[in-house]
């Protein structure tokens, strides 16, 4: 494999690749503003030039200068190489590379910070880039000196409303013109574009246009900077308060990789980030699968419930799975469980597992929202990110809909249903009328269509709190991680179906998230194909 | 027994225990003061009350009453496994012995009514015609033959002119001259209880103070309390010990186990502290360490033991504890200025009135009516008493705690031998004193007027240096708070925050 | 080096030094003389201390070096002037227009090692001359009894926003919530001189030195 050596090191490349993606790929980071892995080559930004030594098919670009002598205390004439911007130099087997290591290289990178900082407002005190913002990271690695401007800097317009999500401010923008690219390249809606230039440059938005579409937040993340921000996101947290883990988007089946950041000391999910995967995401998200972090606050089931419509009152975890356990004992042979593929497929496991080996249940029936609007980027129709895990957690068993629940209920075949999952689309009145008839044990983590009919509400914790693993449209079963503890009385479905079993005098013992998939690897023999870079991303985090 | 003399009693008991009982209120707010104007403090003096609209605080004076109501409004705790019983009457066995010990000590000379008034006979009719201080100026001319100078101590045996009977002047301290006219009233001895065992009975009393101190340490079912207690009876036995021994060489010294009896020897001769130095010290220490306070407070050893014997007591019950140890304070003070700083005797103040005199040369008299003598003896006991009780304030708080073994090899090691040979030296001294002649001990008399005239001199020194130092006029340095305003107006500032 | 000690305990045998026995004189060991120096040290505090309280001649201790006399204070009644940097309760500066100069940026709250500052930030509506470049703590919280004093809030802020100058030590209250200074408490708070505006100049948009907004003409 060809290889560049940058600052002495060995860096492989493939052919093709520019000097900063080889060295992305290898780890190493080359400061950059305007270049992103998944957008084309803008090489606006001049902050990734390096020195490049001459090869014997490349010479080197020399230049003549006048450099400053400390003996003679005056300017002399000199010379030193021209540097070359590392996102647009293509790789050349043998290629040496100079970046961290020369002097020409920290001099360019400070001029251009300091020349990007030069009409900054330097309000981080109010950005919420602040503290994963890139001009903070490079003034603080590269140039570490105040302000030498003296005179008030120039105003631009602030809090520019971009549409419906983004909000701009001119005057923290470096025109990277990253956000521009997305929205051309990823997006495929060119709404934005840059005008005027130097100082004046900012970016804007087609006349009569508003910046819209399912991929808007994108161009927040996309930011180096806090020119961009989301409202969604603005002014909630302080970054340096967030933990992050790798957890997976539940939004749709395509199961877009995110970094999950919470704060651990409310349990707050302010926000979810796309995590690179090439096989699944690449780099992206939709802003319907961002806002998918406020499921862990919004109409959560955060304490058993026990009793339906006004009888319903808050009860202890412990008094409410003694009712369920009594539910289930006082109908032998007439319970069927409700899967849910919402839930991680362990969860589904648990209860198939529990169904199948000890109540003899023979009836398992899915629950699923409804679709949403697919698209060719990321966004698959089916709005369920794990109807597959769902299907593998049930085995070989074959999955009805619930709209095939009202007839067995009518028919006294069905008295007790046990359902995994709050969310259900249930539109035909007859499935309501038969859950309404059934006796639901409902183990939820938001309220939804089966917690509403449900006699016993269980509560569980969301995606972003407990361990799991979701199986997308490819078949890749990707694990996410617990975040913040659970909220409220709420506990792993797992483990609420482990307690369950317990209380019906079960020998069902599962301490711990790997108990379950050491458990569903006993009775499931034929895993689902792993992605091996979802494996990894199924580490613990970074 | 007859009423009067019941009446008399009742008057004696009010007047000792009255004194005695205040004398230690006082001394709770002495104690802090004083200790804070030893250590550079200022001390309490915020207690306050209003009457009709004026702020009182008397220099903090009104601690003990605060105290008081505190103490008795306080909850009144008995450890749930404790002996009820004895917990309760350990108190009361520290409070009374202290109390009780002062009946023997007399506080003035013997109070001779006759010498009040005049008894008229007229027309075989007997009245009394009372003049409590007319005698101050005026000087009853001695007509009977035989009789002697007035001023010299008067007459004998009396005078009788023109049907008048005036009184003669008792001679000596602590008689009265005898009925010799119808109409007499007699002699009152101005201590509580007249009797004969006198020191005997003090030292009886005081070796209850253990009783109290080890039934609180045993009653309050806690191991600090028990050990408080066990640490308080070792203690106090060990120094009743030197204490009693110590007072054996005065006790020959003096010829007697009266109280009142030794008083008047020190107003015949010179104080017993000039005579038994050695006594005074040992006797002193003992005192000390008899009233468990620093350096001697092991029984309640803070550091170690928490509070001793004192760990389960709250309330008024621990008040009678601290009642009990400022009372004995003031007791072992009224012992020690009774037995060695010549009680109510004051140098040349003799029952007749003020007589400077150096052996036979008379320097300077001044008659004073039997009344004033009176009075002014109270004053100069309950004074001394005061000075003494001060002094262990200053012992309290300059000296640290001893070590337990320390405590015990000076009380065995120490005071003990120290005691026992002031005994053997107290006898070789009065048999050899004895055994010279009346001219030597007249000598010795006339060395005992001079110790006497600078004692006086002494004390007539110090009190013009404290008046004059405490109260000369010099420039006040009056300094202006310049920092206070500002102070206060940030505190405004939070007030009217708070208020808004 | 150690010496070899008298006595069935094998001092040869053990490690270690022998610390010598004090020696003591014979005036230390008959106790009265020492004692008396001792009183006489306390003898003299006493009637020097009594006799200027006697003669209102006290030193004050607020002016007064504190090197004699009674060196103690009537605490509610005087006051020892605190430094200049007395680090007292906290205090929110104002605007010129009496505004909160607080972005809610939580650098305090960031600084903080006792945790004791809650901010929820908000933001300025979008009429407001600010909308866009400020936003504001909609509330303000600090737990008096957490705080430690440490000032780190004071040297986090970015904004002057915050300040320990007032001069004031935490009031004792007879609840724990009136130790919960809300924002409107920190902001009705004064410097030791009384000021409640900030001390550095910052040009802000309603501000006459704030430059205008660039823009060519022609554009939006």
């Amino acid at each position: 494999m060809p290889s560049i050596k940058l600052d002495g090191k060995e860096i492989p490349f493939e052919k093709g690749e520019t000097i900063i993606t080889a060295a992305h790929k290898a780890g190493v980071e080359i400061p950059h503003y305007c270049w992103h892995p998944g957008l084309s080559v803008a090489a606006n930004c001049r902050m990734c030039l390096v020195e490049i030594d001459a090869t014997p098919t490349r010479r080197q670009l020399v230049l003549d200068v006048l450099a400053w002598d400390e003996k003679k205390q005056d300017y002399v004439p000199g010379r030193k190489p021209k540097l070359e911007p590392a996102c647009q130099v293509e790789c050349i087997d043998g290629l040496v590379v100079k970046s961290d290591t020369s002097p020409n290289v920290s001099d360019a990178r400070k001029h251009v910070q300091e020349f990007l900082l030069l009409n900054h407002p330097v309000d981080c005190p109010i950005c919420d880039q602040a503290g994963e913002c890139k001009l903070q990271d490079y003034w603080l690695s590269e140039d570490k000196q105040p302000k030498r401007k003296t005179e008030e800097i120039l105003h631009k317009p602030k809090a520019v409303e971009f549409g419906d999500t983004i909000v701009y401010d001119a005057e923290r923008c470096i025109v990277c013109t990253r956000c521009v690219r997305f929205m051309d390249e990823i997006a495929k809606d060119p709404v934005l574009d840059k005008r005027e230039r130097g100082n004046l440059g900012e970016i804007f938005v087609s006349p009569g246009r508003k910046l819209e579409g399912h991929y808007t937040m994108m161009v927040d993340e996309v930011c180096p900077v806090g020119a961009l921000t989301t409202k969604d996101f603005r002014f909630k947290a302080r970054v340096w308060f967030l933990k992050k883990v790798p957890s997976i988007c539940p939004g749709c089946a395509t199961g877009c990789n995110t970094w999950l950041d919470y704060d651990a000391r409310t349990g707050e999910v302010p926000r979810l980030r796309p995590r690179e995967n090439l096989a699944v995401n690449k780099y992206w998200m939709c802003d319907d699968g961002i806002l998918t972090h406020r499921r862990v606050q919004e109409k959560r089931t955060l304490h058993a419930y026990v009793g339906k419509g006004k009888a319903r009152k808050e009860v202890s975890p412990i008094a409410a799975l003694k009712a369920a356990a009594q539910l289930i004992k006082d109908a032998p042979g007439k319970v069927a469980i409700i899967l849910s593929a919402q839930r991680s497929t362990e969860d589904n496991f648990a209860l198939a597992y529990l169904a199948k080996k000890h109540l003899d249940v023979k009836e398992l029936f899915l629950a699923r929202v409804g679709d949403w609007d697919g698209d060719d980027i990321l966004r698959d129709n089916d709005a369920n990110p794990n109807v597959r895990g769902a299907q593998r957690g049930a085995g070989d068993t074959s999955l009805s809909p619930l709209s095939e629940l009202a007839e067995p209920v009518a028919g006294q075949q069905i008295s007790v249903l046990i359902a995994l999952g709050g969310e259900a689309d249930i539109s035909d009145a007859t499935t309501v009328g038969a859950l309404g008839r059934a006796k639901l044990i409902a183990i939820a983590a938001n309220h939804g269509p089966l917690t509403e009919n449900a006699e016993v509400i269980l509560p569980a914790a969301s995606f972003a709190e407990q361990d799991g693993s979701f199986i997308n449209r490819q078949g890749t079963e990707q694990r996410f991680s617990a975040g913040p503890e659970p909220a409220g009385d709420s506990l792993a479905g797992w483990d609420i179906l482990a307690r369950l079993a317990r209380q019906l005098g079960k020998p069902i013992d599962w301490k711990s998230f790997l108990d379950v998939r050491a458990a569903m690897k006993a009775a499931l023999p034929s895993p689902a194909a792993a992605n091996p870079e979802s494996a990894a991303a199924a580490a613990p985090a970074e | 027994m007859t009423l009067s003399s019941i009446i008399w009693t009742v008057v004696k008991i009010l007047i000792v225990v009255g004194f005695i009982v205040n004398l230690s209120a006082i001394l709770t707010w002495m104690e802090r003061r004083q200790s804070a104007m030893m250590q550079d403090r200022v001390g309490p003096n915020r207690a306050e009350i209003t009457v009709f609209g004026y702020k009182i605080r008397l220099f903090g004076l009104l601690y003990p009453i605060a105290d008081a109501v505190k103490m008795f409004t306080k909850e009144d705790f008995i450890p749930p496994n404790a002996d009820k019983v004895l917990h309760s009457l350990a108190p009361m066995l520290s409070l009374f012995p202290p109390l009780v010990v002062l009946g023997v000590v007399p506080f003035t000379d013997t109070l001779c009514l006759d010498n009040l008034h005049e008894v008229v006979q007229k027309n075989g009719v007997v009245a009394s015609n009372w003049h409590f201080f007319s005698s101050w100026i005026e000087q009853p001319s001695c007509s009977l033959p035989g009789a002697k100078n007035f001023i010299d101590g008067c007459c004998v045996i009396g005078c009788q002119t023109a049907g008048v009977v005036h009184q003669p002047w008792a001679e000596h301290f602590g008689t009265c001259p005898a009925n010799v006219a119808p109409g007499m009233i007699g002699a009152i001895h101005m201590q509580v209880i007249d009797f004969n065992p006198g020191v005997l009975y003090v030292f009886a009393l005081a070796g209850m103070g253990i009783v109290g101190a080890s039934i609180a340490g045993w009653s309050s079912d806690n191991k600090f309390s028990l050990m408080g207690g066990l640490r308080a009876a070792s203690q106090l036995v060990s120094y009743e010990v030197a204490m009693g021994l110590s007072i054996v060489g005065a006790i020959m010294v003096y010829g007697t186990i009266r109280l009142d009896e030794m008083t008047r020897w020190q107003g015949d001769h010179v104080w017993g502290v000039f005579v038994q130095p050695l006594a005074f010290i040992l006797f002193l220490t003992a005192a000390i360490a008899e009233t468990k306070r620093a350096p001697f407070d092991l029984p309640e050893g803070e550091s170690e033991i928490v509070a001793g014997y004192l760990v389960e007591y709250s309330g008024m019950k621990f008040g009678m504890f601290y009642m009990g140890e400022f009372i004995e304070i003031a007791t072992s003070s009224a012992l020690l200025v009774a037995i060695f700083l010549g009680g109510y005797n004051m140098p040349f103040l003799h029952r007749d009135g003020i007589t400077i005199a150096v052996g036979d040369a008379v320097v300077w008299k001044q008659h004073i009516p039997h009344i004033l003598v009176i009075l002014m003896q109270a004053g100069a006991f309950f004074g001394k008493i005061f000075v003494l009780c001060w002094f262990q304030m200053f012992v309290r708080w300059t000296l640290p705690r001893f070590r337990y073994d320390q405590l015990m090899k000076l009380g065995w090691r120490m005071l003990l031998p120290a005691a026992l040979a002031n005994i053997f030296l107290t006898g070789v001294i009065l048999i050899a004193f004895d055994r010279t002649g009346t001219e030597f001990q007249e000598r010795m008399g006339v060395v005992g007027d001079f110790v006497n005239l600078a004692t006086a001199i002494a004390i007539t020194f110090v009190q013009l240096w404290i008046v004059i130092g405490f109260f000369g006029s010099t420039q006040p340095a009056i300094r202006r708070n310049a920092f206070n305003k500002r102070a206060r107006s940030a505190g405004e500032i939070v007030e009217k925050a708070l208020a808004s | 080096m150690p010496q070899p000690l008298v006595g069935s305990f094998p001092y040869d045998k053990v490690k270690g030094t022998a610390v010598p026995k004090p020696t003591r004189t014979a005036s230390e060991q008959g106790y009265v003389s020492e004692i008396t120096k001792g009183i006489a040290v306390t003898m003299t505090h006493f009637f020097k201390n009594t006799r200027a309280m006697v003669r209102g001649e006290r030193p004050d201790p607020v002016v007064d070096p504190m090197s004699e006399g009674i060196t103690t204070l009537e605490y509610p009644d005087q006051k020892r002037p605190y430094p200049e940097r007395f680090r007292g309760v906290h205090r929110l500066t104002h605007r010129d227009d009496g505004s909160p100069r607080c972005v809610a940026c939580l650098c305090c709250s960031t600084a903080c090692p006792a945790q004791c500052i809650y901010i929820e930030a908000g933001e300025y509506g979008g009429k407001d001359k600010r909308h866009g470049y400020e936003r504001y703590p909609v509330k303000f919280v600090i737990d008096e009894l957490r705080c430690i004093f440490c000032g780190y809030c004071v040297e986090a802020c970015p904004c002057d926003a915050i300040r320990m100058d007032t001069g004031v030590h935490p009031v004792p209250y007879d609840s724990r919530d009136q130790f919960i200074y809300g924002k409107n408490m920190l902001l009705a708070m004064a410097s030791q001189a009384g000021k409640q505006k900030h001390e550095n100049p910052r040009a802000e948009p309603p501000d006459a030195d704030y430059g205008p907004i660039e823009r060519l003409a022609g554009h939006h």
